[in-house]
């Protein structure tokens, strides 16, 4: 058959394609409504944000000062009071039975001990099952602690200076953090990309593989292979109307990420478009490669589960790479989500130039032809 | 690709002048199964061929292989005087190929999967729509034509399915049992428009495990365990038969069925009505005959093309050794 012909052949192929999917109502919702509702979902489920801990506490001093320390403690967004007891005991089966995540008690004699000038201790219990939240926990106990007793020193200070005429003078350092991109530190902010990335390995890894492995379970590829179809055209046939739905996708997610969680877009989109065709190339040739090593439509979906797993977990979405054992991370770099993920954030929080996100464009330029070329090959050997 | 070339000094095989089809030696094993084992098929241009067998005989296998859908082991085929390779558009354009299993998009209307296949036959427009039309109308299937085609009945999708082959006018034309699962009107209606289209001058293979079918064919080769047993226009198949057949009026048909099972005279038996069909071994009738009870009356009758084809294979087992259920 002649180029013309092919190219009829490419066009016919690629409208069957897209008619199929729209009748199909199940991959029509698992295109448009399965990325935005994942993406709301994962993006208010997906937060590292540690806040309104529900706390546990048993005030044994029963003091003015202790009283006042509880109510300072609870009154900021860290802790809530779940609530009070006169019984440590009770409060530590609160933690051990998972009732709640963290338990304060205010030893007797508190109140008593810091004014006759003695150093006391708050007493915590933290249950470490989930560390993050633990860590974060103890943090934000110990920095008030720390601003409590500070307060006290200033406090005495301040009268033994006016005892003595003189002003008071309290040497102390502190921290004045300037965080840039997240100035908030918002963690939805960092994770909306973390979830665009996935969402679009997810569905068209999936879609591009189904498709494939459909027609070889339902038999109609035996139909389209005895035609003079050539191979690249039946691939490209196959992979345009995906890689098509996965920009509209990526555009969709981007723009819900900026409604829903105001992730800001400072850099260029063309940028965004570039990186996104070039990750689209390795995951449309990640669904090829799947859909001619599958026989059935489940054997597919089996194999694809397999892919994308390791794939979320070395992208660095979750756990940075760089807090990954060093054995491990050089294995980062052959994951395309990895690159498609730092381009996002480089290019959504910090406006990122073509220069800055240029080794991870090479870097999925290379894994796409890789991957496409591997897939067009096996195609073949599957036919031969 | 890589692929090893031996022999690369042997010249390359010519096709015989004149002939549609042509596999000379076709082999093909999956692991130990020797699927097609030496295979040789020749058709001129307008003949219709029945390729017969039981299920696992290696028809489909053979179909396959002269798509180009699977690779030969050894040997080689031509399609309209071009060797048969892996996507070589030269002969897979000359070929129309209807699979046994359905192979047509179910969501796609009738319309559209004849417009999705003719466009990968490189149609076009005016010759497109001619084409469709003509065959809609010889299949009777242009009222449908917005129907999708996993609504059609099981008659009406292999016109389907044979019409979207036929869209690009092959010169050969291949039939995996097309009247598998179709009703005895449709199926009557399917052999008369293949005959219409041999009219044409195309060359059409039809693998069947029905033997009434053979008997329309042409010429049909009997296939079994990769080979052809015997190869010939069904007719004369029967008139050169050498064994006997009789048909058992008996009481207890069951009873005498399981009897004769042991009998080494006997090559193939069949229930027929009441009675039980025999082929007996050429010379052998006598004897049989005198190994019966007395109750039982004998009579003789003209072999058709069935006790042929049981014959023949119960022949080729006895010659290989190998013991197979007999009848």
């Amino acid at each position: 058959m002649n180029a013309p012909g092919q190219l009829a052949a490419l066009r016919s192929m690629m409208l069957k394609e897209v008619r199929q999917t729209v009748r199909d109502p199940r991959l029509a919702v698992m295109l448009v409504v399965g990325p935005l509702l994942q993406l709301t979902l994962l993006g208010f489920a997906v937060n590292l944000d540690i806040e309104h801990v529900p706390t546990v506490v048993a005030d044994q001093d029963r003091s003015a000062e202790s009283r006042a320390m509880v109510r300072e403690i609870t009154a900021g967004d860290a802790f809530d009071l779940a609530f009070a007891t006169p019984d440590a005991e009770h409060a530590m089966a609160a933690v051990t039975h998972g009732e709640a995540p963290v338990a304060l008690i205010l030893p007797r004699g508190l109140a008593e001990d810091l004014d006759s000038g003695k150093a006391t201790a708050l007493q915590v219990l933290v249950d470490g099952g989930e560390p993050n939240r633990a860590v974060i926990a103890q943090n934000a106990l110990s920095a008030y602690a720390i601003g409590h007793s500070l307060q006290l020193a200033r406090q005495r200070l301040s009268a033994r200076a006016a005892a003595l005429e003189r002003a008071p003078r309290l040497p102390t350092t502190t921290v004045v953090p300037r965080v840039f991109y997240n100035p908030t530190l918002d963690s939805q902010i960092y994770f909306v990309p973390g979830v665009a990335a996935t969402l679009l390995m997810t569905i068209i890894l999936a879609v591009t593989a189904m498709g494939i492995a459909r027609e070889k379970e339902v038999g109609t590829l035996e139909q389209v292979l005895v035609t003079p179809i050539a191979p690249s055209i039946l691939v490209l046939g196959k992979s345009l109307p995906y890689a098509g739905l996965g920009l509209l996708d990526l555009a969709l997610v981007i723009t819900a990420g900026a409604v829903v969680f105001d992730v800001p877009l400072r850099g260029p989109l063309s940028l965004l478009a570039l990186g996104g065709v070039l990750y689209l190339l390795s995951t449309v040739g990640l669904g090829l490669l799947v859909g001619t090593l599958a026989r059935t439509q489940q054997q597919a979906f089996m194999i694809a589960f397999m892919v994308i797993l390791p794939a979320i977990i070395l992208s660095g979405f979750m756990t940075p790479v760089a807090n990954m054992p060093p054995w491990l991370q050089p294995f980062t770099a052959f994951d395309p989500m990895r690159h498609f993920v730092e381009i996002l954030r480089a290019v959504l929080l910090k406006g990122a130039t073509f220069t800055d996100i240029a080794p991870q464009l090479t870097a999925l330029a290379g894994i796409g032809t890789v991957l496409f070329a591997s897939a067009i090959r096996s195609l073949h050997r599957s036919l031969a | 690709m890589l692929r090893l070339r031996r022999r690369a000094a042997e010249p390359e095989p010519e096709p015989t002048a004149d002939l549609a089809l042509e596999a000379r030696d076709l082999e093909r094993a999956f692991g130990d199964n020797r699927a097609v084992a030496g295979l040789s098929l020749a058709l001129r241009p307008g003949e219709l061929y029945g390729l017969v067998g039981p299920d696992g005989a290696g028809k489909t296998t053979t179909i396959r292989l002269l798509t180009g859908l699977i690779t030969p082991d050894a040997g080689v085929a031509f399609i309209a005087g071009r060797r048969v390779a892996p996507g070589s558009s030269e002969t897979l354009e000359a070929l129309g190929y209807m699979p046994q299993q359905y192979s047509l998009y179910g969501d796609l209307s009738v319309h559209e999967n004849l417009w999705f296949f003719g466009k990968l036959f490189g149609l076009s427009g005016h010759a497109m729509r001619e084409r469709r039309d003509r065959l809609l109308e010889v299949t009777r299937l242009a009222r449908f034509g917005d129907r999708r085609a996993s609504a059609l009945s099981g008659g009406m999708y292999k016109k389907l399915a044979l019409a979207c082959a036929l869209l690009h006018q092959p010169r050969v034309l291949l039939l995996d049992e097309p009247t598998n699962g179709v009703d005895p009107v449709s199926r009557r209606e399917l052999w008369d428009l293949l005959h219409e289209f041999l009219h044409e001058g195309m060359a059409i293979i039809v693998a069947t495990p029905y033997m009434d079918e053979a008997s329309r064919c042409q010429r049909v080769g009997l296939m079994h365990r990769g080979r052809l047993l015997a190869e010939g226009r069904p007719d004369e198949l029967v008139r050169a038969f050498e064994h006997e057949t009789l048909l058992l009026h008996t009481d207890d048909r069951d009873a005498l069925e399981e009897d004769l099972a042991s009998h080494d005279e006997v090559l193939a038996v069949s229930p027929h009505g009441s009675a039980v069909r025999v082929v007996v071994r050429a010379g052998a009738a006598e004897a049989f005959r005198r190994t019966l009870p007395e109750a039982i009356r004998l009579e003789a009758v003209a072999p058709d093309f069935e006790d042929v084809f049981l014959a023949r294979v119960r022949d080729a087992e006895t010659a290989s050794g190998v013991g197979g259920p007999r009848g």
